[in-house]
């Protein structure tokens, strides 16, 4: 998954019109949370300044759908789903959330990976489990500050940073296996089976 | 009923699901969710071919996997075929699958360089094939599509389905493909520069110089030697064409070399060609895009220059244009140009070659000819002819500034001011405009009358080299300075501008927000020639501050 494209995407759509970026400086803040699975939930939330959120409004805010077609559009290789738009008019913020499934995978080797497709993308472990990048886009002459956080499972363990064959920056990690129904099944049936004998057993002998 | 069957039974059934459990089977559901492409370009082969083009945008499909079975599936393959072009390719290998976990797959093909020989238009099909460690026959999941693969000629404006076409844009949704069109690789189109260079120029050095003037030159030789040549100006098909629910305009393109040896072509092949010319010779070729039209040109040093080379006409049409002519009839267009731009018309845009080529947007492959190149010489024989009469005017081009242009130039502007010295164009040399609310023009402004036709009552521009700042007149029928605000502010908003701005008596600031960025202005209003003036200077906001001793010396000599 491309966590670059994630971004411009989003920077995009959400700045679009390039009307956004005046000369004060604008934060916005992603959140990527991965699950058991390799899915993403993606957040990304922001407070523009009054003119910069008439503008925004006037794009997106009033017309969400815009906003959807937009992320998906700048985002053509993956299947995004499940957005949803919270607008806090009295603030001027807003949050876009989405669903991004597949988002890691596991590699031939057993390993699940993550790819940022940034080459010596600059991050900050957090926590074990929690990763950050701060970026200023070019694209936007340094006017916005991008925090990006990664937050991984607790199942996931031993999260290296390494690179692809092309250089760039991809996360590594093992997760196993999520709890499944074959495996309640398997302890159903040991149940079963354990109360059965006990049973039968009582009947035979007591 | 015997008294041990009932526990028997349980200890059986947990036994039974036990084993349902530990050995769930080899046979698996794979669920896969495909969206395809529409249409597929032979000129664009290169693009389909890399991943990280345009981001990604060009992919022949792209398939979810969710793996819909109780157990986990190891080493999930995909592959593809399209018979007749590509054979069994494996996309990649998921390690495992879990119950329930989805994986993406997107297919970036890499067609065969005869794929640009295909000159019919024709339905293809793709196979899809899934498989997995263990899986049998009948767990390998199969699905196939069909898709429509046009002729290497053939351009297809859009690839969005006509449900979601919104504006004007995304009826235009691939001009950024339009590089896969120019072809200074192409090994004829390398013979013709050489052939021009040597032939017309007798020497050019404008890739090295980086100068205007040389590449200018360089521009108007290439259209004197199309001239000599008796190139003529001529239509080809375009037609509407549908695959799925997409409905798009089809453009049948000559390529460059095809313009070069059938001696013809239309607006955009014209503008192919000369692009590709000049990326053959190391120059900055430039497209301009506008509604019905197109023209070639070239940047820099950061400024941007247009020629009209449709100037040529023909004999059957008439009106033939010198060189000189139609560099100025370019520089002309490019003028409105720019103020389109400016006024954010989704219609108006560039395609910056080189700036595309970087982004993966690489030009069709084409092999050698040399049956072709004998046809270059047969033309060439021409250029020999008439060199002696016609080089001579090709010397000493003084180009007007360009503009910011790449698509997105400057913002809207503020308002009004005098009518004055303007000169239509010119460079000033601190001259002051006429008429109430005149302000004197900063040395080496252009002044230009009426600068956007489609907006009457915009009747005077000031601006400076770069375009990046400029003093604007509105004289606008309206009685007070918030009632011609307010018009400009509707006017503005026909074209996609919004206009935010404050007005404290005769004084008006405020911000013009467009697709094109954002213009920070200041302004005074009162009583002008059809009813209230506006004046107004101001600058894209990114270089406002650079520009605030001018901008403040023009508003401090209103009066």
């Amino acid at each position: 998954m491309a966590m670059r494209y994630l971004k411009n995407t989003l920077i995009v759509a959400l700045l679009a019109s390039a009307h956004l970026l005046a000369a004060q400086s604008l934060q916005q803040k992603i959140d990527m949370n991965i699950d058991g699975l390799g899915n993403a939930a993606i957040s990304i939330s922001m407070t523009l300044p009054a003119q910069q959120w008439q503008a925004w409004n006037q794009n997106f805010g009033n017309n969400p759908a815009a906003l959807k077609r937009d992320i998906e559009r700048s985002m053509p290789a993956y299947f995004l789903e499940d957005f949803k738009l919270e607008k806090n008019d009295m603030d001027r913020s807003f949050t876009v959330s989405l669903k991004a499934p597949g988002i890691c995978q596991v590699d031939k080797k057993g390993r699940w990976f993550l790819t940022t497709d940034e080459k010596d993308a600059q991050l900050t472990k957090l926590t074990d489990h929690k990763y950050m990048m701060v970026q200023s886009p070019q694209e936007f002459g340094g006017g916005m500050q991008q925090t990006t956080m990664v937050t991984f499972p607790e199942t996931a363990s031993d999260i290296e940073l390494d690179k692809d064959p092309l250089g760039k920056t991809v996360f590594r990690f093992e997760m196993n296996e999520p709890a499944s129904a074959l495996g309640y099944m398997l302890w159903v049936g040991l149940a079963l089976m354990a109360a059965g004998i006990g049973w039968l057993l009582f009947v035979l002998f007591r | 009923m015997k008294k041990w069957l009932p526990p028997a039974s349980l200890a059986l059934v947990g036994a039974i699901v036990t084993g349902i459990s530990l050995f769930p089977g080899s046979g698996g559901d794979l669920d896969i969710e495909i969206q395809k492409a529409p249409f597929i370009m032979p000129a664009v082969h290169n693009v389909y071919a890399d991943a990280s083009a345009l981001n990604g945008k060009y992919y022949l499909f792209k398939a979810r996997l969710t793996n819909s079975s109780g157990h986990t599936l190891e080493d999930v393959r995909v592959k593809y075929r399209i018979p007749g072009y590509i054979d069994w390719t494996e996309l990649g290998v998921i390690g495992q699958m879990f119950p329930g976990q989805s994986g993406v797959v997107a297919c970036y093909p890499k067609f065969n360089d005869d794929i640009t020989k295909k000159t019919t238009e024709s339905m293809e099909k793709v196979e899809i094939a899934i498989d997995w460690d263990g899986a049998d026959d009948n767990d390998v999941v199969e699905e196939e599509f069909a898709f429509k693969m046009m002729s290497r000629n053939e351009f297809v404006y859009s690839n969005i389905p006509s449900s979601e076409i919104s504006g004007y844009a995304d009826l235009y949704d691939n001009n950024d493909l339009i590089p896969c069109f120019v072809t200074p690789s192409d090994p004829v189109v390398k013979y013709y520069t050489q052939v021009v260079q040597e032939k017309v120029m007798k020497g050019e050095a404008a890739s090295i110089t980086q100068k205007p003037e040389d590449a200018a030159r360089f521009l108007m030789s290439l259209y004197e030697a199309t001239r000599m040549a008796h190139m003529v100006y001529s239509g080809t098909k375009g037609i509407p064409a549908s695959a799925d629910d997409v409905s798009s305009l089809v453009q049948t393109l000559r390529l460059p070399r095809e313009v070069i040896t059938g001696n013809t072509g239309l607006c955009i092949e014209l503008s192919c060609f000369y692009a590709s010319v000049m990326s053959a010779a190391g120059i900055d070729p430039i497209i301009y895009l506008i509604p019905g039209h197109a023209y070639p040109g070239f940047k820099m040093q950061g400024q941007y220059y247009a020629i009209e080379a449709t100037g040529i006409n023909g004999e059957g049409l008439g009106g033939i244009s010198s060189a000189e002519d139609a560099f100025r009839t370019g520089q002309k267009q490019l003028q409105e140009f720019m103020q389109q731009v400016q006024a954010g018309h989704p219609g108006y845009s560039v395609v910056d070659v080189h700036a595309l080529n970087q982004k993966g947007v690489r030009s069709m492959a084409l092999s050698d000819d040399t049956f072709l190149k004998e046809k270059v010489d047969k033309i060439a024989a021409n250029f020999e002819v008439m060199r002696p009469t016609e080089g001579g005017q090709l010397m000493a081009v003084t180009p007007s500034g360009g503009g910011n242009g790449g698509g997105n130039g400057g913002g809207g502007d503020g308002g009004g001011g005098g009518g004055g010295n303007s000169d239509g164009g010119s460079p000033s040399s601190g001259n002051r405009t006429a008429g109430p609310l005149s302000f004197s023009v900063p040395s080496g402004w252009t002044v230009r009358k009426q600068p956007f036709p489609n907006m009457p009552v915009y009747t005077l521009l000031a601006e400076s080299p770069d375009q990046m700042a400029n003093a604007a007149v509105y004289d606008v029928p309206a009685n007070s300075t918030e009632e011609a605000m307010g018009y400009l502010k509707m006017l503005f908003a026909q074209y996609g501008s919004d206009l935010q701005y404050q007005v404290s008596g005769n004084r008006v600031q405020g911000i013009t927000y467009s697709s094109g960025g954002s213009w920070v202005w200041s302004g005074v209003g009162g009583r002008g020639p059809a009813g209230i003036r506006i004046v107004a200077a101001g600058a894209g906001d990114l270089v406002a501050e650079q520009y605030s001793p001018q901008l403040n010396s023009i508003l401090s000599s209103i009066r």
